[in-house]
């Protein structure tokens, strides 16, 4: 079996930052922020976060930020509840979340929550449960979770709980690993576990294993990288974990990297980018794999750096 | 105009040729990037020369930018970049002064590099339709869009935008933004109008033609599973109806499968309804029997496919919950205990026939076969979470040996699982 190439990896994602020309990275510019946090919280794992100059990265984040409080994709653009966490978990890795005026910031999001509990993505409306996790996942990091109605939030993320045990986007929506993970990840934050049938929700996650090792998201879909994080974090979570075989995924994560220019794609011999390569490393973190930084599954940021937030004041 | 790393007027002719293009064939329905030497081939195909060339190059090759004919759009993958850089650039400077200006009729900045320059509104519509044709999640672009629409009071206005959302959407079907916008517009309808039920099946058949050619497509099946809470009732049977022939067709796309769940669940919801408005149980019951037999012929004709036997799991515990056992007005409580009948014995017992006949695997070579077993004895186990009686009937139909053989086909694939629920 082949060996993770961590290095090769670092120097790809230090690469990517660079490389703007091509057409995939235009149409992603409007995304940089989630780009940022999973390219920084990569190079965190492979405890390599130094080789970035953590002025640069957190001058132009604050550039992002609107006056609402909330961060934009990228400068120019519109805040989202998306782009917020992602700046928010960046200002965490470089322990500088002090820098922000976290009344402002912890207002934006909370006043998307709406009266039933769920969570609008932006003023436009759109509600999903993703929007859920991130409200909470954020406002927990800056210690503000009383700014919301938690039980609310916890109503409506258990309305969107299916009969395979599974969660989507809003109730009555199809169960997607995606959303599972974000659904169990606001549940465990919120210390809410128990709304969670966990041996339903660990069999229809593990039926995400298939032959090859490799975990898909949904029923009949081919494996991919991206859910390592997303059904793993999940089955960590609801402590379910050992369902799978770990062995296998593990050689199917290593068998998605590009051993020659670095990076890890969605499966083998496809091409690379920088959301995969943060999931498979994420994903090889949670199968504890040498060399690698543990990450705490529900805030996906390494877990030495979720201690500090907590033990701080 | 401070920026752009080539000279200005060269790199907005191109936009301007885009915009142009758009503007002189408002009814492209279909737009797609094409590689530079598809071009001769889409021509043969048309049988004539309808290329846009850039108006002061000859017509030659290496001036082939868009092709459009029979109000399909091809854009050469050769300007993709500049293109949307282009247009990016273009659409936030048109915005910035919108959100500067209002509708003020300020065209300062703007009028170097529009087609024909207009109000700072028609400058924003212009360039973020460009973006979004080319980079269909590009939030701002979006929104800017649903600011303008959300001062209008015309219908007209908000169909024109289900339109153009549609075109996007025949080249990026995946596109989160675009699926969320037109939700924003059919709720602006609906505040505003009504809602008429053309627009909801219109929807609803638009979901249907994309998941013919983006297979599996969570954010089109979602979108199509949001239009149910704007069905009534007897939309929601048409509907039942409509899908079917499509979801026998496409055995494996199980977001189609989980359309039909919402469905039926809403037919459920709807038999419990107070005030006399309640749906009629026999009617309910007989389109579940309907389901649950034709969801047993598909089993048995397409082998080893997971999405089935999962749709099968929720026919079979409702029909016990709903219908086996419970014969009071009342909606069965989650969770409650079910309680053995004749109904739900007769019903188990065809289940058992089923798994036994998936597990004779004819023919080792053919994954099919071994994969049909394991789901049938999953499902199987699956059903006895749920009703822990039910596993000794299963041992007495099915006697020792074959029970251990649906053990180990699960143990092979499962071990982890398998030695939970066992150990349970």
């Amino acid at each position: 079996m082949g060996q993770l190439v961590a290095d090769k990896h670092v120097r790809y994602i230090l690469m990517a930052e660079k490389k703007k020309e091509s057409f995939e990275s235009v149409v992603m510019d409007h995304l940089r922020m989630n780009g940022a946090y999973w390219g920084l919280t990569t190079l965190d794992l492979l405890d390599k976060l130094g080789c970035v100059s953590e002025d640069e990265v957190v001058s132009w984040l604050m550039t992002c930020q609107h006056e609402s409080g909330g961060f934009a994709g990228n400068t120019g653009h519109d805040p989202h509840i998306l782009y917020t966490l992602s700046a928010v978990q960046i200002l965490a890795l470089f322990d500088k979340i002090n820098i922000l005026d976290i009344g402002k910031v912890s207002s934006y999001v909370a006043k998307l929550q709406n009266e039933d509990g769920s969570f609008s993505g932006d003023m436009w409306g759109e509600i999903d449960t993703r929007f859920s996790y991130i409200a909470i996942c954020c406002l927990s990091i800056l210690k503000c979770l009383d700014k919301i109605n938690v039980e609310k939030a916890v109503e409506y993320i258990v309305s969107c709980k299916n009969l395979d045990g599974g969660f989507g986007c809003t109730p009555g929506a199809e169960s997607h690993a995606g959303q599972i993970f974000c659904c169990v990840g606001a549940l465990a934050i919120t210390g809410s576990l128990h709304h969670v049938d966990k041996d339903l929700l660990g069999w229809w996650l593990c039926e995400r294993q298939l032959k090859g090792g490799g975990l898909n998201g949904r029923p009949e879909k081919l494996a991919d990288v991206c859910y390592s994080w997303w059904v793993l974090s999940s089955l960590i979570m609801i402590d379910r974990v050992h369902w799978i075989d770990k062995a296998k995924l593990v050689k199917f994560i290593l068998d998605c990297q590009d051993l020659e220019n670095g990076g890890i794609s969605d499966r083998p011999d496809d091409a690379v980018d920088i959301f995969h390569t943060y999931f498979g490393v994420a994903g090889l973190s949670l199968l504890e794999y040498p060399g690698v930084k543990v990450i705490d599954p529900a805030y996906a940021l390494p877990v030495d750096v979720v201690n500090r937030i907590i033990f701080t004041k | 105009m401070r920026q752009g790393s080539c000279s200005e007027e060269g790199c907005f002719t191109l936009l301007k040729l885009f915009e142009h293009v758009l503007e002189s064939d408002p009814l492209i329905d279909e737009v797609g990037f094409i590689h530079p030497s598809q071009f001769n081939m889409l021509d043969e195909e048309a049988g004539s020369s309808s290329v846009y060339q850039n108006e002061h190059q000859p017509n030659n090759e290496t001036s082939r930018k868009f092709w459009n004919q029979d109000h399909k759009l091809g854009i050469s993958t050769d300007i993709l970049v500049q293109l949307c850089k282009d247009a990016k650039h273009v659409f936030l400077l048109a915005f910035e002064e919108y959100k500067r200006h209002g509708n003020a009729c300020n065209e300062s900045q703007i009028e170097n590099f529009s087609c024909s320059p207009g109000t700072p509104e028609i400058e924003v519509m212009r360039h973020s339709q460009a973006v979004l044709l080319l980079s269909s999640d590009f939030g701002t672009a979006w929104n800017a869009r649903k600011l303008i629409l959300s001062k209008k009071d015309q219908l007209s206005a908000f169909t024109e935008e289900l339109r153009l959302a549609g075109l996007i959407l025949s080249n990026s079907p995946k596109s989160e933004s675009t699926w969320s916008h037109r939700r924003w517009i059919i709720k602006m309808i609906s505040q505003r109008f009504s809602t008429p039920q053309v627009i909801i099946t219109k929807e609803s058949e638009l979901v249907e033609s994309i998941g013919e050619r983006s297979k599996m497509n969570y954010r089109a099946w979602y979108h199509r599973c949001w239009l149910v809470s704007y069905m009534a009732i007897e939309q929601v049977i048409q509907e039942l109806n409509k899908s079917k022939r499509w979801a026998g067709l496409h055995v494996a796309d199980s977001s189609c499968f989980h359309y039909r769940r919402r469905l039926m669940l809403k037919i459920l919801e709807s038999l419990y309804v107070k005030g006399g408005n309640a749906y009629d149980k026999s009617e309910a019951r007989k389109i579940w029997k309907e389901e649950l037999d034709w969801n047993k012929e598909l089993v048995e004709r397409y082998v080893g496919r997971e999405a089935l036997w999962l749709h099968r799991r929720f026919l079979s515990l409702n029909w016990i919950i709903y219908f086996a056992c419970n014969d009071s007005d009342v909606s069965p409580e989650p969770g409650e205990s079910i309680i053995m009948n004749e109904e739900i014995a007769i019903f188990i017992d065809n289940e058992i026939h089923l798994l036994e006949s998936s597990m004779i695997v004819p023919d080792t070579k053919f994954e099919d076969f071994q994969a049909q077993a394991l789901h049938a004895g999953v499902y199987m186990l699956w059903l006895t979470k749920k009703m822990p009686e039910l596993w000794r009937m299963v041992e007495e139909k099915l006697g020792t040996e074959k029970v251990k053989c649906v053990l180990s086909t699960i143990a092979q694939e499962r071990p982890s699982l398998l030695h939970h629920l066992v150990n349970v």
